[in-house]
């Protein structure tokens, strides 16, 4: 790290009309990090404090819509209408994710979670088992420990696939982190008896 | 009776100051090595690329050819040095996760006291580099410096997030693929069981497979 009197400075100039940082250099690191900047500068332009607020006290807007969202997509899902379900969590996700990057991160994760596990089921239930499979991954991500839903969901599929083995994989990793969750044992066994037929 | 005898006192009086003068020489110029060496350590990190930015948006000279510089606007530093506030936290949480790692390495003696040295340096520079850019955060907006790190803590969390979750998004496709194959071979094999039993009972086992067959296909 430099002394902390200097400092090298970088050949980087601003373009007047846009604000936006360029650099005459080749250095692939400093223009994806140029990059990086401009994105960032563009999206504290749209706030109308200077700053970004602390991520202690939430805008509410957001966090109702999202959940507003999510039930009506449970509500379709037990309507039996799976393609409009995942419609609205897609919906849900992308609300989710486009929440600016200062907002707790603990707040996205367990949305995001919630959303996926949901997107994942509806999947399952039109034996979508691929979309299925990378959705309860995603979930499991997320939330890695009180989420047996989408840890069952993505052994489920994996197993309709045929993939045993790593069936069997995920489900004791799934143990390790729940605990000997009901579900996932009987998860377990299924897959175990699976094997012996096959 | 006090009549001292200057001369016969030369002797002593020289060999202490020889003495003398050679110790202050010897640790004055010890001192100057150690410090020399320490400050010509080997950084623990490679070059703060978030604060060079930031520093030099801040210094920006007039170009060639123009009259007066142009303004870096205050929105642009305030993203700089949010930047750099995000890669402090990166570099923060390497040094405390190293700590331990380190500590307990030089005391079982795998590591020389030089990477410790380093490692000390380090963890200073780093303490200074935070103090500098709360300063910093208050001088572009008031109070700012209390939760700039709070905010950046965030942001750093969340790219951690986006980037895992784009990775898990993109194996969508192979595992698409992959699974199309599958069907594709479950299918033909299918095929072939129908096409090789050619006796009487082939004609129940070939409607059976059909309506199996076409059950799969229904539930694409």
């Amino acid at each position: 790290m430099d002394d902390s009197e200097t400092f090298t400075q970088l050949p980087i100039r601003m373009d007047p009309a846009s604000k936006a940082i360029t650099t005459s250099s080749s250095s692939r690191a400093l223009q994806e990090e140029l990059a990086a900047l401009n994105n960032l500068h563009k999206s504290l332009l749209q706030l109308e404090s200077p700053v970004p607020p602390p991520p202690i006290p939430v805008n509410q807007k957001r966090s109702a819509n999202i959940t507003k969202l999510r039930e009506s997509g449970n509500a379709e899902f037990r309507k039996g209408k799976h393609a409009e379900a995942i419609k609205l969590y897609a919906l849900g996700l992308q609300m989710a994710l486009g929440r600016p990057h200062w907002e707790p991160s603990g707040l996205v994760r367990d949305e995001v979670a919630g959303l996926y596990a949901n997107r994942a089921q509806a999947h399952m239930a039109m034996s979508n088992w691929v979309e299925g499979l990378v959705d309860a991954e995603a979930s499991v991500e997320a939330k890695k420990v009180g989420n047996a839903k989408a840890w069952w969901r993505k052994g489920r599929c994996l197993m309709e696939m045929g993939r045993l083995e790593e069936a069997k994989e995920w489900v004791g990793r799934g143990l390790e982190m729940e605990g000997d969750e009901a579900d996932l044992v009987g998860l377990l066994k299924d897959i175990e008896e699976k094997e012996k037929k096959a | 009776m006090f009549a001292v005898d200057w001369w016969g006192l030369i002797l002593p009086f020289c060999y202490i100051g020889v003495l003398l003068g050679s110790l202050i020489t010897f640790s004055s110029m010890y001192r100057k090595r150690k410090a020399a060496k320490s400050a010509n350590l080997a950084p623990w990190f490679p070059p703060h690329l978030q604060r060079n930015i930031y520093l030099s948006l801040l210094h920006m000279e007039p170009e060639e050819g123009k009259e007066k510089s142009v303004a870096v606007p205050d929105s642009v530093l305030r993203a700089a040095l949010l930047r750099r506030a995000q890669e402090d936290i990166f570099r923060i949480i390497q040094i405390r996760s190293a700590k331990q790692a380190c500590s307990t390495l030089l005391q079982r003696g795998s590591i020389g006291d030089d990477l410790w040295q380093r490692f000390l340096r380090a963890e200073k520079e780093m303490e200074e580099e935070l103090r500098d850019v709360v300063m910093e955060a208050n001088a572009l907006s008031p109070n700012w410096g209390q939760h700039i790190f709070q905010s950046a803590n965030e942001i750093a969390a969340r790219s951690m997030f986006t980037t895992r979750l784009d990775e898990i998004q993109a194996q969508l496709e192979p595992e698409k693929e992959w699974w199309e194959k599958r069907r594709a071979s479950i299918q033909s094999e299918f095929m072939k069981e129908l096409d090789t039993p050619a006796s009487s009972t082939g004609d129940e086992d070939a409607v059976m497979v059909e309506s199996n067959k076409s059950k799969k296909k229904a539930k694409k």
